[in-house]
């Protein structure tokens, strides 16, 4: 029972485990599994990332009209939905154009959002 | 609750689970008189995802991101013993080094496995203190993980056919050791609170005789608990275990509470066996296995088995010489712990003794589903 007591007064005195979230966080490593950044420039359209992936999350698309002459050959689209964060497309990618990030804030409302085009913006 | 017979209004059907706090994706279905338990049906299946199917549609590297999955509570070890049955199919071998790196990640996972176990445990004896504590300084342990393998939970298949996918960073080896200071003092502090919270509540409570646990199939501190040694770490030694001094606790009385203390012993063992293998391990840079397509798996069949938190677990694979299994059969312990064992040490127990039983046989839903 004494040590209980003692054990009780000492965490008053304690800094707490957690930290308050929004306002401070805790440092994420180098390496951590986040949201995918993919470069076209870099990509030579081998398509291994489509084939390891374990879910399926990645399909190689063509490009738009405007795009195309540019880029003529098929793209990975990534449907984050689907994606476990393995990270095997990362390593298998032979130019290092996927890449994970450490963005972690992947929460969302519009299922629409969770699809990522090899080209940001306009791909509709 | 349903009553049983509209003339005993003291018996009626409990369910104990799937929506309990902390049963987990389970339920056991109690009959019960009074206070008393008459007897008890486990009522498995809420969490089958059908693994042995979706791992012979993948190959080996998809497979080994997949055998985190198997156990939520424990990841890696299942990775270790999904590559072990690769690399024993495909004969290769693995640098020193990486064997090391796999047993220290092993022996972590079996810690914080044991935390969260201490923390469900506690929760149901009504012991809050006991749940934050073993939670909080299992995040501990979850920084490391995030920090070797990029994920906090899931490491994503970190052992693979092969060795490891990338080799630790170089800050890690001081950052274990803060780790396991943290731990000692945590286990200490568990000390201090055993005699008046855990023990009153489990001695005594769901005895299991070593003739019952052997004739029920219980393996790992189950039957250990129960008064037979033995452990496949020293029984058929894998990896860099026969190198390594530890000890395995055993206990006579094959109770709740013998269950408990052979956990705590084990926590210590654990912290022991990541020393020993910070203190030997091979200094050199590791070249981290890239994964491959159209890799074949020599023809063959091989059964795997190794010891994990919760008892003893194997994986039988079978190939026939394509990138993918022909056939993979998931032994998971918790499998006889939940359903042959539990049912027997429910039978005629007091019905405020459930959550002491329940949560002293450590079971884990997902692996048994699988």
């Amino acid at each position: 029972m004494l040590g209980t007591i003692y054990e009780l007064l000492r965490n008053l005195f304690k800094k707490p485990m957690t930290v308050r979230f929004p306002h401070e966080s805790i440092e994420i490593p180098n390496g951590f599994r986040g949201e995918h950044y993919y470069d076209i420039d870099k990509c030579i359209s081998c398509g291994l990332c489509s084939k390891i992936c374990p879910n399926r999350a990645i399909e190689m698309i063509e490009m738009p009209e405007k795009y195309k002459e540019k880029y003529p050959k098929s793209y990975p689209r990534i449907d984050i939905g689907k994606c476990c964060f393995c990270g095997l497309c990362e390593d298998i990618c032979p130019r290092n154009s996927l890449k994970l990030t450490k963005n972690f804030f992947l929460s969302t409302f519009d299922p629409k959002s969770v699809i990522k085009e090899p080209i940001k913006n306009d791909m509709d | 609750m349903r009553k049983m017979r509209e003339k005993n209004p003291t018996s009626y059907e409990l369910l104990f689970g799937p929506a309990h706090p902390g049963s987990g994706n389970f339920s056991v279905r109690l009959r019960i008189e009074g206070e008393r338990v008459v007897s008890a049906r486990a009522d498995p299946g809420y969490l089958h995802r059908g693994f042995e199917k979706l791992m012979e549609y993948r190959n080996a590297m998809q497979n080994s991101v997949l055998s985190d999955r198997l156990c939520i509570l424990e990841p890696l070890n299942w990775n270790l013993i999904h590559a072990e049955a690769v690399d024993e199919l495909t004969q290769e071998e693995i640098p020193e080094k990486a064997k090391y790196i796999r047993v220290l990640m092993v022996e972590l996972s079996r810690i914080q496995s044991h935390l969260i176990w201490y923390g469900a445990m506690s929760m149901g004896l009504g012991f809050d203190t006991g749940f934050k504590l073993a939670f909080g300084y299992r995040d501990y342990i979850l920084d490391l993980f995030e920090l070797i393998t990029g994920g906090r939970v899931y490491p994503a298949g970190y052992i693979c056919p092969g060795g490891v996918r990338r080799d630790l960073p170089d800050s890690a080896e001081g950052r274990i050791r803060k780790v396991m200071i943290k731990m000692e003092e945590m286990l200490q502090r568990c000390e201090n609170f055993e005699t008046t919270t855990i023990l009153p509540r489990t001695r005594g409570v769901g005895t299991l005789s070593l003739k019952d646990a052997i004739r029920l199939g219980a393996t790992g501190p189950i039957i250990r608990a129960s008064g037979l040694k033995t452990d496949v770490r020293r029984d058929d030694p894998y990896e860099i275990y026969p190198e390594l001094d530890f000890e395995i606790p055993v206990r006579r009385e094959g109770d709740a509470y013998a269950r408990c203390m052979i956990r705590r012993q084990e926590l210590r063992e654990s912290i022991n066996i990541v020393k020993q293998v910070l203190d030997r391990m091979p200094k050199e840079k590791l070249k981290p296995v890239k994964p491959k397509l159209n890799q074949k798996i020599p023809e063959g069949e091989v059964y795997v088995r190794n010891e994990i938190a919760r008892g003893e677990a194997g994986i039988y694979m079978k190939s026939t010489g394509e990138d993918k299994p022909y056939r993979c059969k998931i032994r998971g312990p918790s499998l006889l712990h939940m359903i042959p064992v539990l049912e027997h040490l429910l039978k005629g127990c007091q019905i405020a003794d459930v959550p002491a039983i329940y949560w002293s046989l450590n079971i884990c839903p997902a692996d048994m589903d699988r």
